[in-house]
């Protein structure tokens, strides 16, 4: 090795020690629990109020005394949406706050970044990507995604269009993972329902007008348009789509349309928004939870990470040990079909305390999962855009 | 077919408007002070935030919003250039355009600090576009925001002219961009020079950036986005060139809407790209070459 | 611990081989390549594509890496042979976009935005966590010494002589009689092959190449690094990133000393400070913390 290896060390070293000195002391105590959200970057717009959402179950289980007699400590770090900083940014999380789980990655290219860590040092990650290559990792169970794949959301998303009339669908789609993987099944559902999908067109989600793409889509004399955007470049396309007088059905996805982009946008522009998300049932409880903490209509991201967080502590207490294998064991069973139904950590903590079986089911959906992490038997909820208000169409 | 090539010229056209401005702005910093000053894209996000925050909280009409944009910007483009980049400026034109990068991050972060990640958007409604028959041709669409945002860019163009042909402020700095030294001998002070410099650049760049978030929202991001045309089209127009500035605009406005009909829409930055890189294989200093300012 | 400091000393090293290689096309040569990630992301690409596609081993692919980003070099320094300062900057810049949009949509190729995962690295089944990562560090900065070595050498050979001929002006050195666009093309392959070396031992690193692992934000660190270090001299490009991976990462540890605040202000006050640590750098040491010293030739 070089000689300048010490120089270095002293360098980090230095840096570090003066907070290190604080943490290892408390790490007696607490539990350890990290997330990995995006507060700058691209998808810096969904990182806060995700955080927002796993902070107010920690305070609330740790105002009732903790988990296993121990409080909970969150550590949030920032990836910068980039899988180079969020790799540096999971390191740390893992080697030196020493967590037991990760929660709430968001890009599909951090999430598989930082998987690897994550298992090889039996870290449980819990992630809301889209990328369907995620839960195929060779991850042992390492992996749980509360966003559901591709398929899944398609079948119910066109199952619901072709019930509201749409027979001739357009596409535009950022250029994510799963621009291609979503318009590839709803070609085939749209099909097999009697219905046509009539073209993809993939653009550059960084661009500040879409028009020459809207006029490319439009050509193709669509009766309704399906929008796999994000929330900043949706503003835009929405924009664009009401200037070229487009009013035909629009759908999107629910974390795209959600409440800060209703508010960004004048109500004529959003009128008639169709978007779709996973959801639990109507009147759950953790979804009244979420909405207190977020607002009237929290984005399915920050009810996915309260799922996150949830699931991790109900984990830990089930399992009696605070550690990323034992969550890889207990977190099935938090949702045994046979246990009594709970919505809140608190009130499942009681019961797991009592020794008593209990059925999580959470603010984004029942919490089942598949052997390789994908989330199963969620129902959607659809919404409309209503005078700039989100309404509730229907939830299946 | 057509019709077709009309329309993507037309919106060309319309991006190419936007751009121009903060374009403009870049380079007549360059053309004074004579480097790339990269901080020009969180400039464009000041602008953008003050824009939006009188005409939301003020209830300021979009005309005004862009003075306040402009006037906002500018003042932080001196600030920032008096406490940082000034003393940058002696060791070198890179040492100052990598101080710039740094400061663009700093200032990125200072309106991330203060107003969060979420969109903000105008209290503005959105018109539907016009359209224009052109008979058997079919028809044309054109926005009339953005034929207003193109039209406030060319007033904002033509203030600027006014103000380097006709004032003293402006002849100063023609003189220090045509050669400073000789505006040295003859007396002219080149700190208040370079104040103005960076005002009235700044200050472009802050009303371009408003314009930008007019038409999209605005976010820490908003200046960061369109950073890069913008910088193309300072260098297809050749650096230090106002005109030159405006032409290469309109050249990576009119290649990238093109491109959208070429090639897949998400290739429309590689167009550009390819656009710069053409023209300065046949001329290496830009279309209308450096400082004519 | 030791893994984590392991892990940030691969990430320092990698940067400081980035330098190197800015080092030489830029400090001694004078052409500012803004383009540096994008050959980064071509050594990168390269290795993982031809380990996980076709089995290479790393070594093959890494070496294959360095010289795929090298003959790319090679094409960039022709076509952009005739621009200027800040005109090349600005070109270069784009072309690491450029590079950025082709992985991103030529799927067939480099499976678009979910990237490619599964790139092989050190056997994990032979070592720890902790001792993949100190042994990675190892080979990390013994790529940076014989890197730095090799380049110290060229920069002290008449070779570099010229180059810095050329940088200070490049008029004289064509009517001396040397061939500037050989030299510069030269320069401009090595340093790529640099950027490529740097870009593969990536990949193997982390196991996962994708497209937003290569946003300009690196390109500004690199640069930010070499001028805060020193341009010209390769202990200064070794330090400055050195500096840069220490000032981002041990910026990280404001949070635990701010808990009260929302994390997205945590966050915006970590790069702020990363910004202006940067700047005052630059603001006092402007030369760099270890600024090159021509020693006068000798009569």
């Amino acid at each position: 090795m070089t000689p300048s290896i010490p120089r270095r060390a002293a360098l980090l070293g230095g840096l570090a020690v003066p907070f290190l000195a604080n943490a290892t002391h408390a790490q007696a105590e607490t539990i350890r629990i990290g997330t990995l959200t995006p507060q700058t970057g691209a998808g810096g717009a969904y990182g806060p109020p995700m955080v927002k959402a796993m902070r107010a179950v920690v305070d609330e289980v740790n105002a009732a005394g903790g988990v296993l007699g121990r409080k909970i400590e969150l550590i949030s770090e920032d990836d910068e949406t980039n899988p180079d900083a969020g790799v540096r940014a999971a390191r740390k999380l893992i080697d030196v706050n020493r967590v037991v789980a990760v929660l709430g990655t968001w890009a599909s290219a951090v999430t598989t970044a930082v998987a690897p860590l994550c298992w090889e040092n039996k870290v449980m990650l819990f992630t809301v990507s889209g990328g369907d290559g995620i839960t195929r990792l060779p991850h042992q169970g390492y992996i749980i995604r509360t966003q559901p794949d591709s398929n899944l959301q398609s079948d119910r998303a066109v199952a619901f269009m072709l019930g509201q009339g749409a027979r001739k669908v357009a596409y535009l789609s950022a250029q994510t993972p799963f621009a291609v993987s979503i318009y590839e099944r709803h070609l085939q559902d749209l099909k097999a329902g009697g219905g046509q999908a009539v073209g993809n067109v993939i653009y550059d989600a960084s661009k500040t007008s879409f028009r020459s793409e809207v006029d490319q889509v439009l050509k193709l004399q669509p009766d309704s348009l399906f929008l796999n955007s994000y929330q900043p470049d949706l503003l835009v396309l929405l924009r664009d789509l009401f200037r070229a007088g487009y009013d035909g059905r629009r759908y999107t996805l629910g974390y795209a349309a959600n409440d800060k982009l209703i508010a960004a946008l004048p109500a004529e522009v959003t009128e008639g928004l169709v978007s779709y998300a996973p959801s639990p049932d109507l009147d759950s409880p953790a979804f009244k939870q979420v909405q207190t903490v977020i607002g009237a209509n929290p984005d399915p991201y920050s009810c996915q990470t309260f799922d996150h967080i949830s699931m991790t502590l109900l984990a830990i207490a089930k399992a009696g040990t605070a550690s990323g294998p034992a969550i890889h064991d207990a977190v099935r069973a938090i949702g045994n079909p046979a246990g009594t139904p709970v919505t809140s950590v608190t009130e499942g903590l009681k019961l797991l305390a009592a020794g008593k079986e209990i059925n999580y089911s959470g603010a984004s959906g029942p919490c089942k999962f598949t052997p390789i992490g994908d989330i199963t038997g969620c129902k959607f909820r659809f919404d409309v855009v209503q005078k700039g208000q989100s309404k509730l169409l229907q939830l299946s | 077919m057509l019709i077709e090539l009309l329309q993507v010229v037309l919106n060309g056209l319309l991006s190419g408007a936007q751009l121009a401005v903060p374009a403009i702005g870049f380079t007549t910093i360059y053309a004074v002070l004579r480097f790339p000053n990269f901080a020009v894209a969180s400039h464009m996000t000041v602008g953008a935030y003050a824009g939006v925050l009188v005409n939301t909280q003020l209830g300021w009409p979009a005309g005004l919003a862009l003075v306040a944009a402009f006037l906002v910007a500018g003042t932080v483009g001196v600030a920032s250039d008096t406490l940082v980049l000034r003393r940058l400026r002696p060791s070198g034109p890179l040492t100052a355009a990598i101080g710039a990068a740094a400061l663009g991050i700093v200032l990125e972060n200072i309106v991330r600090f203060c107003f969060a990640n979420d969109p903000r958007g105008f209290d503005l409604p959105v018109l539907r576009d016009w359209r224009v028959s052109l008979g058997a041709l079919g028809q044309l669409r054109i926005g009339p925001q953005q034929t207003e945002a193109a039209a406030a860019s060319l007033i904002a163009m033509a203030i600027l002219f006014a103000f380097l042909a006709f004032t003293r402020s402006g002849r100063m700095m023609r003189a220090v961009a045509d050669n400073p030294t000789l505006a040295a001998l003859k007396g002219i002070d080149a700190q208040m020079v370079a104040r103005r410099a960076n005002f009235v650049g700044m200050g472009l760049a802050g009303f371009g950036g408003m314009l930008i978030g007019l038409d999209t929202s605005v976010d820490p991001l908003t200046g960061y986005r369109v950073v890069l045309p913008v910088f193309a089209a300072a260098v297809v127009g050749g650096l230090g060139s106002i005109p030159g500035a405006v032409a290469g605009a309109f050249v990576v406005g009119i290649g990238e809407e093109f491109s959208t009909i070429v090639l897949d829409p998400s290739y429309r930055t590689a167009v550009g790209f390819a656009a710069i890189l053409l023209v300065l294989t046949l001329r290496p200093r830009g279309l209308l070459g450096e400082r004519a300012l | 611990m030791t893994s984590y400091l392991a892990a940030m000393a691969v990430f320092a090293g990698l940067y400081a081989l980035m330098a190197l290689g800015l080092n030489l096309i830029w400090g001694l040569a004078g052409m500012v390549n803004l383009g540096l990630v994008g050959f980064y992301a071509i050594g990168a690409y390269t290795t993982a594509l031809l380990c996980v596609r076709f089995g290479w081993s790393p070594v093959a692919g890494i070496a294959t890496a360095a010289v795929v980003s090298g003959a790319t070099g090679s094409v960039v320094a022709v076509i952009t042979a005739r621009l200027k300062g800040d005109y090349l900057a600005i070109v270069t810049l784009g072309f690491a976009e450029v590079v950025r949009l082709v992985a991103s949509n030529e799927i067939w190729l480099t499976n678009g935005t979910s990237g490619i995962s599964g790139v092989p690295g050190l056997p994990r089944a032979w070592f720890s966590p902790e001792q993949v990562n100190l042994l990675y560090a190892g080979i990390v900065w013994v790529a940076v010494g014989l890197v730095a070595l090799l380049l110290g050498r060229l920069s002290a050979a008449p070779f570099g002589r010229v180059l810095r001929a050329i940088r200070e002006d490049e008029m004289v050195a064509a009517v001396a009689g040397k061939r500037v666009l050989r030299f510069k093309v030269q320069t401009f392959v090595v340093g790529a092959a640099v950027l490529g070396l740097a870009g593969g031992l990536y990949a193997h690193y982390v196991g996962y190449v994708a497209p937003d692992a290569f946003q300009p934000l690196i390109t500004i660190y690199v640069v930010l690094a070499l001028t805060a270090g020193g341009t010209g001299t390769m202990r200064g490009a070794i330090l400055g990133a050195v500096l840069v991976v220490a000032l981002t990462e041990g910026t990280r540890f404001l949070g635990a000393a701010l808990p009260d605040l929302p994390p997205v202000r945590i966050a915006a006050l970590r790069e702020g400070v990363i910004g202006v640590a940067l700047i005052l750098v630059l603001s006092f040491r402007p030369q760099g913390l270890l600024p090159e010293t021509i020693k006068p030739e000798r009569a």
